[in-house]
């Protein structure tokens, strides 16, 4: 039979959901089911710390249902993600523990950028998505601990920020102070811009045309906006005014007029300000709400690993374009990084024999060339501390937590004597370690081939020769320079791959 | 600008028991309509009796319950409880007369020419008869009666809800000055009509309360019986279940069933030339007033009738019986799910037969390719099929998930049993909703394949019962359609406990969103009336009597929509008000089936949309219940389900239109050919049988060829 039918199940800060997908060929991804469970881990997660035995209890429960539910519909796989309330807990291990003894669910816990990453992919591949981006967009993903914004200008992703002001989270910050709906109100719309004040001054010089607005409330929200037009996407000036016009209400009135299935519902008055705010500071012109869920990022995300599903947007251009803003915003993109950046994959893929690496590898090493002068920023003689730090504080979307580890290491190493593995046992494993070594010692050689920074060289061949890896270059000015480093820069490069560099000049008299 | 009109006002509307009362008296007047066969006319008598006994322990009873409570909240109409009670009282007593009249005038001179039998009195009996009699009562009778006597040493037993007794006065052989009060309920589990020998080419029957009284003497050896009466009590009876209070729903209404009979007395029946004195001790005893008391003149308890309404050899008697014609689109025993595929299916029962809808869960639980099947049951028969067929389908592994709603009034303990069973085989079974009862007629097979899950779903206005399909007159359909599908889908994870769906494709649910999406339908034909378009509602209902409803229909007439309500039942709107009801009409079909589709037929400007669904204009449906209301999309269905309402509207048999001052009348035939809408329909049913080829129809043997 020519469907896959998919479970994907997904624990989140105030509640559990599953749906059930089906790929074929000829609807590509269906959704077949979609079962909600209210369960309001977040309270327990950000307020005690510690999630409550009596809600791990009815999580497992629920978890054992679904199974029930996915085992009916005879699905042939199924994954479990979990994020921020799991991660957050401080019983997350146990929680997991209990989780997979009663059910045999093994719960992937996400690090903030998958987590944004695969919910991200829940939008991408739609075509108003990638028209939109053509321009300029931001796209807002509202959780329920924090809110991701991520910038696209012209094609190409701009920087994604994490800002730690979910509805949930905001919630349990403020909430139950005693006070009026309407001050309850006021003070989350306050500290949500202060909040969101850096992120302004820095990435919102522009504004972008659309924000396209991923979260839970928002779909019914704007179902309420624009009843005749199935589009799902409004004028801003018209997404302000109807919720400053629900603002008056009261929650229960909201809750009604927003078909809200809880009387009382009471994360929808931070939903509303925060949605509210963040137009506000983003001030698109239109807004958009896809109306996709993580649930529907899980299942693309999958079948594209399985190869079930062919998602036409390139992510790796994303990963690249999301560096290279980065680097542009420390002030260490030049003509050096280009040049680099296209050398360093040159030896990549000349030698792919030799280091064994793959695809993945050579854009975490494009990645690492991109951003490996951005210390310099900070301070100029302790530029590669620097750089791993800002790496690390970074986020990149498209990249896991680990790869990030790497890339920032890789810019590290660059620098700084690669440490043992002991050192560094905490944060890599041995394939990461090894990867750390073996892509650091390409970049330090690409380095070490401009160390002017004038890009002297125009036309390099790259070639394995036995147990020399032989650069000729056509040069026309002095590379004395570079003669001199190659030398003292090459000494690791033999150490990881047992293999020496060596530079053959042919020099060019005319041009 | 005109005057504003306020169309909540308490005149324009009519309070919902009398107008239930006037309904009874329009089953009533069809046991007095000479063109229908004598013992058809008796079942009407039977069931107008029925139906006044569940009115009298639902209706009767919680208005009670509302004076004791000290309610003072005016009705509808703007009656309050007492008042009610009063204005009952009155209309209740005109029916009772009619119906004995009716009974004893008209219906009971006509089965003795018949060669018909009843006695009523044991001293009408030939000696013959009477030996026979005697001896049917030693033999059967004697030994399941427990006859109660009262003193001093023995209380006043408890007498059953709804049972027949017989009250006697005794006087003590040894001490003469002294009466004894005693009682014997007539017991239940013997047939209330014996038949007893007579004269060539008739039937004799007696009552079994006429058997014990002529024999009472034998149960009180020691007394002189003075005399003896049957009578019978009504207690309040209505269940409310406080159903946050229960930690466990099913043993409440376990419980509940047995405390029943414990309610208030509310109503007292007794043979109209009982004795005095025993009717006042009785009254103490019961402590019901003298309005509440009625006084029989005839048996009591006419339901017996329809077991006379049964019996065998009579058949000139009666309409000859129907038998539901099959669907067209579905070939008996194939499949039906194949059939689907082909587009939806409209099912019109009992003209068309119910038996797809049991084949559909039958295919199901057999099916390979079927992963789950989920469906609400709310009264369902007795040995239903549906019921095995569920309880096979999880043997065989699928998924079974059954609503089942243990609130179905009357019929909890039945209910109790089957879900019981079905949970034994295997099924995952929802005992109702805290709060809310389920009244939605759905059923949902899930199903893998080639080309991914498909979702079949049965969706109807009448409830998943074979039997009652044969006499009510229900509506569904059949679709494939994916909107549908995954509404349905939703809406059993939303019974099983889920968080609503964010969205609805095509359903419409109660307790949510139907008020309001009923609402909108009408504002909509209100505001194309406004603009100066044709604007049209008709529906059929079988009943209306929602506030808000009434008044917005009220609105969209005065706005100049021709509304056109087929309302069997209750109807507190009320027609031909200047200014606030001209344009509507109201009719009323009471037939051979018993009507019970709903239909709602929305013009829109000449889009018109057509939905179908398990709601009546009540706040019960629309408020307490969870509804499904479908839109009819199917063009070719939406023809269906029209023509189905505009044959109802030409009925000038069987309808009864409703008149400004709140009466029905029949409609004017003159000039126009009689039309019975049920008759109609079930000539059409038989027209659109397709006709079996000829070649099929041949039937010969085949002699095999010989082996070389």
């Amino acid at each position: 039979m020519a469907v896959h039918t998919f479970a994907a199940i997904y624990i989140g800060t105030y509640d559990v959901s599953l749906k059930i997908f089906e790929f074929t060929s000829r609807k590509k991804l269906h959704e077949v089911d979609h079962i909600r469970s209210r369960q309001d881990l977040g309270r327990d997660a950000f307020g005690t710390g510690c999630i409550g035995y009596e809600q791990v209890e009815e999580l497992c429960e629920t978890l054992a249902q679904f199974k029930q539910i996915m085992l009916g519909y005879k699905v042939d796989d199924y994954e479990v993600y979990a994020a921020a309330a799991l991660r957050d807990a401080d019983n997350e291990l146990f929680v997991l523990d209990q989780i997979y003894l009663r059910t045999g669910f093994r719960v992937k816990v996400v690090s903030n950028s998958e987590h944004r990453f695969i919910s991200y992919k829940s939008v991408v591949g739609q075509e108003t998505f990638e028209e939109m981006i053509k321009t300029s967009a931001a796209v807002i993903d509202v959780g329920g601990a924090s809110v991701q914004i991520t910038v696209f200008r012209d094609g190409s992703l701009e920087t994604t920020q994490h800002i730690e002001a979910g509805i949930m989270r905001i919630r349990n910050l403020l909430a139950d102070r005693g006070q009026s709906l309407k001050m309850y109100e006021t003070q989350i719309e306050e500290y949500m811009n202060k909040k969101l004040e850096g992120f302004r001054a820095m990435y919102m010089a522009d504004p972008v045309d659309y924000v396209i607005l991923i979260s839970d409330y928002a779909t019914e929200l704007i179902r309420r906006m624009d009843e005749k037009e199935a589009g799902c996407q409004v004028k801003s000036e018209k997404f302000i005014k109807f919720i400053n016009k629900l603002q008056k209400k009261t929650l229960e009135e909201i809750t009604r007029e927003l078909n809200l299935s809880d009387d009382r519902e009471p994360l929808i008055i931070p939903a509303l300000c925060i949605f509210k705010t963040l137009v506000l500071n983003v001030s698109p012109k239109e807004v958009w709400v896809p109306g996709a869920n993580i649930l529907n990022g899980i299942a693309c995300d999958y079948a594209q690993r399985k190869k079930l599903l062919t998602i036409s947007h390139d992510f790796d251009a994303d990963v690249l374009s999301a560096a290279r803003y980065l680097s542009r915003h420390y002030n260490s993109f030049t003509p050096h990084i280009e040049a680099l950046s296209k050398l360093s994959i040159k030896i990549f893929d000349a030698m792919k024999k030799v280091h064994g690496l793959g695809r993945r590898q050579r854009l975490l090493l494009e990645t690492a060339t991109i951003l490996h002068d951005c210390g310099k920023f900070v301070s100029l003689s302790e530029s590669p501390e620097n750089a791993y730090h800002i790496i690390m504080s970074s986020e990149i979307i498209g990249l896991t937590h680990q790869e990030r580890e790497i890339v920032a290491l890789v810019v590290l190493y660059n620098t700084l004597p690669l440490d043992d593995y002991e050192e560094l046992s905490d944060r890599l494993d041995h394939e990461d370690y090894l990867c750390v070594a073996k892509l650091s010692a390409i970049l330090r050689v690409a380095n070490a081939l401009d160390q002017s920074h004038r890009q002297k060289f125009k036309n390099i061949r790259i070639a394995v020769r036995d147990r020399q890896l032989v650069f000729t270059v056509e040069v026309f000015e002095d590379i004395s320079l570079e003669q001199a480093l190659f030398e003292a820069k090459t000494a690791y490069f033999e150490n990881v791959y047992s293999m020496k560099p060596v530079l053959r000049e042919k020099r060019i008299y005319h041009y | 600008m005109e005057p504003k009109i306020d169309f909540t006002n308490p005149a324009y509307y009519d309070n919902r028991e009398l107008s239930w009362i006037k309904f009874d008296s329009r089953v009533l007047s069809e046991a007095r309509d000479k063109s229908i066969p004598l013992l058809e006319r008796l079942k009407f008598v039977s069931i107008t009796s029925s139906n006044l006994d569940e009115f009298y322990m639902v209706r009767v009873a919680s208005l009670w319950d509302m004076v004791h409570a000290g309610y003072k909240k005016r009705d509808i109409a703007g009656m309050t409880a007492e008042e009610q009670l009063a204005a009952i009282n009155k209309a209740a007593r005109e029916l009772v007369n009619t119906q004995y009249s009716t009974y004893m005038r008209s219906l009971v001179p006509m089965l003795n020419k018949e060669g018909i039998y009843v006695i009523d009195a044991h001293e009408d009996l030939t000696e013959e008869q009477g030996a026979f009699v005697d001896r049917y009562f030693m033999e059967n009778v004697y030994p399941v009666l427990t006859p109660m006597a009262v003193d001093a040493s023995r209380p006043f037993p408890l007498i059953r809800n709804k049972t027949l007794n017989i009250a006697a006065l005794l006087k003590s052989k040894v001490n003469s000055n002294e009466t004894v009060f005693a009682t014997v309920q007539v017991p239940g589990v013997l047939p209330r009509l014996v038949q007893i020998p007579g004269k060539e080419n008739t039937t004799v029957f007696i009552l079994l309360e006429q058997i014990i009284e002529r024999n009472i003497s034998m149960l009180f050896s020691n007394y002189k019986v003075l005399c003896a009466h049957p009578y019978r009590i009504m207690r309040n009876a209505d269940l409310t279940i406080d159903e946050d209070e229960a930690s466990d729903l099913l043993k409440e209404i376990e419980n509940k069933l047995k405390m029943r009979q414990w309610g208030e007395v509310i109503r007292l029946e007794i043979e109209d030339k009982a004795d005095k004195k025993l009717l006042k001790f009785l009254k103490s005893e019961f402590k019901v007033a003298d309005e509440d008391v009625f006084h029989i003149a005839g048996p009591i308890d006419l339901t017996f009738l329809m077991k006379l309404y049964g019996i065998d050899g009579y058949d000139r008697l009666r309409h000859p019986s129907y038998t539901p014609q099959r669907v067209p689109r579905i070939e008996p025993g194939s499949d039906i799910f194949a059939a689907i595929r082909e587009g939806d299916i409209f099912l019109h029962h009992p003209y068309e037969t119910f038996d797809p809808v049991v084949d559909f869960i039958r295919q199901a639980a057999k099916d390979p390719d079927v992963l789950a099947i989920k469906q609400t049951l709310y009264r369902v028969s007795g040995n239903s099929p549906i019921i095995s067929s569920l309880a096979q389908a999880a043997e065989n592994g699928k998924q079974v998930s059954v609503l089942v709603e243990l609130k179905a009034r009357f019929d909890e303990e039945h209910n109790i049993v089957w879900a019981k069973k079905l949970e034994q085989a295997g099924c995952h079974v929802i005992y109702g909703l805290v709060g809310l009862k389920t009244h939605s007629k759905i059923a949902l097979v899930v199903r893998r394949e080639e080309d991914g899950i498909r979702r079949y779903v049965h969706l109807g206005t009448g409830n998943y019962n074979d039997s009652t399909a044969k006499l009510y007159t229900d509506c569904g359909i059949f679709t494939c359609k994916e909107s549908i599908g995954e509404d349905a889908t939703a809406v059993f994870n939303m019974l099983s406990g889920y968080s609503e769906p964010l969205a609805w494709n095509e359903l419409v649910l109660a307790p949510y969103w139907l008020r309001d999406k009923f609402l909108h339908l009408i504002e909509r034909e209100k505001k194309h009336a406004r603009a100066g378009r044709e604007a049209r509602i008709v529906a059929k209902m079988n009943s209306l009597c929602d506030p808000g409803i009434i008044a917005a229909l009220y609105e969209a007439s005065a706005a100049g929509v021709q509304i056109d309500l087929i309302v069997r039942g209750i109807c507190c709107l009320r027609v031909g008000i200047p200014g606030v009801s001209e344009n509507i009409t109201v009719r009323s079909i009471v037939g051979n089936f018993l009507e019970h589709s709903r239909i709602f037929y929305f013009w829109n400007d000449g889009s018109t949309e057509v939905y179908m669904g398990s709601a009546d204009w009540m706040p019960r449906n629309l408020d307490r219940r969870v509804e499904i209301v479908f839109p009819v999309l199917d063009e070719e269905l939406k023809e269906k389900a029209f023509h189905i309402l505009q044959t109802e509207l030409a009925d000038n048999v069987k309808a009864r239109i409703m008149q400004p001052d709140g009466h029905y009348e029949k409609a004017d035939r003159r000039g126009k050919l009689p039309m019975n809408s049920q008759e109609v329909f079930c000539r059409e049913a038989v027209a659109a049988v397709p006709k079996e080829g000829p070649v099929s129809s041949q039937r010969v043997f085949i002699p095999a060829e010989p082996v070389e």
